[in-house]
């Protein structure tokens, strides 16, 4: 009883903000739908890690990128997470209730290369300036040509002359935003506006501190994706490894830049692997017949159980309303995020249910048949049925188990409730029926079950 | 209680399930499987739109687009809500979309060829060629440790000979279950995986419940011979098994019926899987352990030693 309160808490209290509005599910706010059923966008990434790269590193890295600017585009119930396959690291994007992914896609695709270049020239025209001479420079294996015109982000007819490479000290290099640890906005502590505070890593310190001694008076343009973010004039030679960019005039900005800036660059190139995006119309219409072929199946299994076995068959069929309850209210507990095979789980977890009572009635018939009265009966049919119902459902609990690790995504949602339901069955055959059963024993007419012995002893024997 | 002598027909039933399995295999392998996007690789696009168009029309405007796509395969399927006018066509083509760009170029050729206004994408699905792999092997792997597992749990409650026989019963089912899938061109996807894995543990739990009443009668008494036991075995439990296969058939049954498209490939596994699943457990799982309970008895006798 007590098992079963718990459930229904679960199930009523209001302890989300979950809404949802799919068939059922109305009245079970704190069920957690899969994209499949609410509708949404499901994009994953395989990535290529160079050999001898940290994965784990790397990894974390995009995640953090890609959350940072899924939640600066507006999608903050986004969920960005990590899928291990088989020794391969992928990233899945799930966005919840859109189907045009093509903002989302844009903004996970773009490697979102930040640099920060030496400005030779700004000038206005409407279109794009032609570099006449240029060269190539080798940084790191990669070549890249030396200048570019690169455009104001605000204004489109603002264009940079840019260096894209310092060629100060040993070896040309270059400032990326591998380099930038963190940027955040704050208030300008010594005069009017807002600043940007940049820190650098180690390398990005010491690349940054002979750029700057070498460019003081003269601009840095900071560019992300072909754009420039932000010109700023160096002021001094920086050598802690922290810069500030000040000068801004809203805090909006200032939080904008810092955003921009941090969530730069993407370690390694995203390549999209899969993609599965469900309309919100379509989720909803398919879980509606499915739940109610459900509902119908479950109705004419429970007046089956009741013609095959009378008040007994009314006992299982409280015992499938209790299990089913008891699931969701796990469900809700948990939040175990609900799929459609998950639902094809939990209906087959009314066939768990049934087959548990329907093993345990047959023995308690056969008990009563040998002529025992209905209550010893039901002792001893319940102590000879458990090693029964125990082998029969934990080889479906390691199936289930099996599935749950091997699989990723929605077919995950079907071991989830599989085993879930597979216990509670059990618990509920074994423990629920029980005490219903004993407590209503003279409700069983044992005449029915004599009458059979007739026709049944030849097979005994 | 019925009293069929199950156990002295068995060749006829062990017989009848070789000449199943044999069709089925040849089956497969003439048919082939109808795979889904999920073992194949490629796109699953399901467009909504206010205009009907004849599956001729929908595969003249992806001709146009490229010609590669004339063999791509278009349903047309209307969902069943009530305040659903729009038409539905399901299009799966081989192709997959790396980029957005891609992806909605594809989708305005095919609204401008089909002069579509309203034309919506309600699902996506792109499998590329790399995910389409792993899912396959995976497949498999996910198949070949849960047998293991169940190998192992078996041998452990019962005997090695007795996992032997549930795992015979298991390959019957599913190589049973599978040409039927190729039989009747059901799609292959991992809604159908997830229907053999479920199919597996129900066959399974059937089987298990017949061994148990084996174990429990051999128990009770040693010196009857073992055919007899496992016939009334059956006989005392095949009331139960046909009341349970019953109920889970009207739910898996009704499942394929109203529950549509989407859900088709597990239900139809599920239906299927109940009949068969039975139908091994009750003729074909038990009936087998005889032969290998006998030899193991004869060579225990022989070496004088260990009975169990």
């Amino acid at each position: 009883m007590a098992v079963f309160i718990f459930a229904l808490l679960g199930i009523v209290l209001p302890l989300s903000e979950n809404k949802n509005n799919i068939s059922v599910f109305k009245y079970l706010p704190n069920i957690k739908l899969g994209l499949d059923i609410q509708g949404g966008s499901s994009l994953e990434y395989s990535m290529v890690i160079p050999e001898g790269a940290r994965a784990e590193e790397i990894v974390n890295n995009v995640i953090a990128v890609l959350r940072r600017r899924l939640d600066s585009a507006g999608y903050t119930e986004a969920v960005v997470s990590e899928v291990v396959v088989g020794g391969e690291r992928r990233v899945r994007v799930e966005i919840p209730g859109i189907s045009d992914t093509r903002r989302a896609e844009e903004l996970i695709g773009s490697k979102g290369k930040l640099y920060f270049a030496e400005v030779l020239e700004v000038v206005e025209s409407t279109t794009p300036p032609q570099i006449t001479r240029n060269r190539k420079v080798k940084v790191n294996g990669e070549e890249i040509d030396l200048y570019s015109y690169v455009k104001d982000s605000r204004n489109p007819n603002l264009w940079y002359r840019v260096k894209n490479v310092f060629e100060f000290g040993d070896s040309p290099f270059q400032i990326t935003g591998l380099d930038v640890t963190d940027a955040r906005a704050s208030l300008n502590p010594q005069g009017a506006g807002f600043v940007v505070n940049l820190s650098f890593n180690n390398q990005g310190k010491t690349k940054f501190e002979l750029a700057t001694a070498n460019l003081i008076g003269r601009q840095i343009a900071i560019i992300l994706d072909d754009e420039v973010i932000i010109a700023p004039v160096v002021r001094d030679k920086i050598t802690e490894g922290r810069a500030e960019i000040s000068g801004i005039e809203t805090v909006q900005e200032a939080q904008n830049i810092a955003v921009l800036i941090k969530s730069g660059n993407l370690p390694v190139d995203l390549v999209k692997f899969q993609e599965s995006t469900i309309g919100p119309t379509l989720g909803k219409d398919v879980v509606t017949t499915i739940v109610n072929a459900g509902i119908i199946g479950l109705v004419v299994v429970m007046i089956y159980m009741i013609i095959f076995y009378g008040w007994m068959g009314f006992v299982a069929d409280i015992a499938l309303m209790y299990n089913t309850l008891l699931l969701l209210g796990i469900l809700s507990w948990t939040g175990a995020i609900l799929t459609l095979p998950g639902i094809a789980g939990i209906i087959l977890t009314f066939g768990t249910t049934i087959d548990g009572n329907i093993i345990i009635y047959e023995r308690i018939k056969e008990e009563i048949r040998v002529g025992k009265p209905p209550l010893t009966a039901i002792k001893f049919g319940f102590n000879k049925v458990f090693p029964t119902i125990l082998d029969a459902n934990i080889t479906t609990v390691l199936a289930g188990i099996v599935l749950y690790f091997l699989t990723s995504g929605t077919i995950r949602g079907f071991a989830v409730t599989l085993i879930i339901g597979v216990l509670g069955a059990m618990f509920t055959n074994l423990v629920v029926t029980r005490v219903i059963l004993e407590g209503s024993s003279n409700l069983i007419k044992p005449e029915k079950y004599l009458k059979g012995i007739v026709v049944g002893k030849g097979g005994n024997e | 209680m019925p009293n069929l002598n199950i156990v002295g027909k068995r060749k006829v039933f062990i017989y009848l399930s070789l000449a199943l399995i044999i069709f089925c295999v040849i089956v497969i392998f003439v048919k082939g499987f109808n795979f889904g996007v999920d073992f194949s690789g490629g796109s699953e696009i399901v467009i909504s739109c206010q205009e009907a168009y004849s599956i001729d029309q929908i595969r003249n405007a992806l001709q146009q687009i490229d010609p590669s796509y004339a063999t791509a395969k278009i349903v047309s399927a209307k969902p069943s809500g009530e305040n659903i006018t729009k038409n539905f066509y399901v299009i799966t083509i081989k192709d997959s979309f790396p980029t957005s760009q891609k992806k909605d170029e594809f989708i305005a050729a095919l609204a401008a060829n089909l002069q579509s206004v309203d034309l919506g994408v309600e699902q996506f699905n792109d499998v590329s060629g790399y995910a389409a792999k792993e899912i396959k092997s995976y497949a498999w792997y996910a198949i070949i440790i849960t047998l293991v597992v169940l190998l192992i749990y078996i041998t452990i409650r019962f005997q090695f000979s007795y996992a032997i026989g549930a795992i015979l019963a298991l390959a019957h089912d599913v190589i049973i279950t599978l040409g039927l899938y190729s039989l009747f061109g059901i799609e292959m996807n991992l809604m159908a995986v997830a229907a053999f894995l479920t199919l597996v543990g129900y066959s399974l739990n059937d089987t298990i419940v017949v061994y148990d009443r084996i174990r429990e009668n051999r128990a009770k008494s040693k010196s009857t011979p073992i055919e007899e036991i496992i016939n009334s075995s059956i006989n005392e439990v095949l009331v139960r098994c046909l009341h349970t296969s019953v109920t889970t058939f009207i739910v898996a049954f009704l499942m394929l019926i109203i529950g549509g498209r989407a859900i088709a490939p597990f239900a139809f596994g599920l239906t299927m899987g109940v009949v068969v699943g039975t139908y091994s457990s009750i003729f074909i799982a038990s009936p087998i352990v005889i032969s290998m309970v006998k030899n193991k008895k004869k060579g225990t006798k022989k070496a004088s030693s260990k009975a169990r």
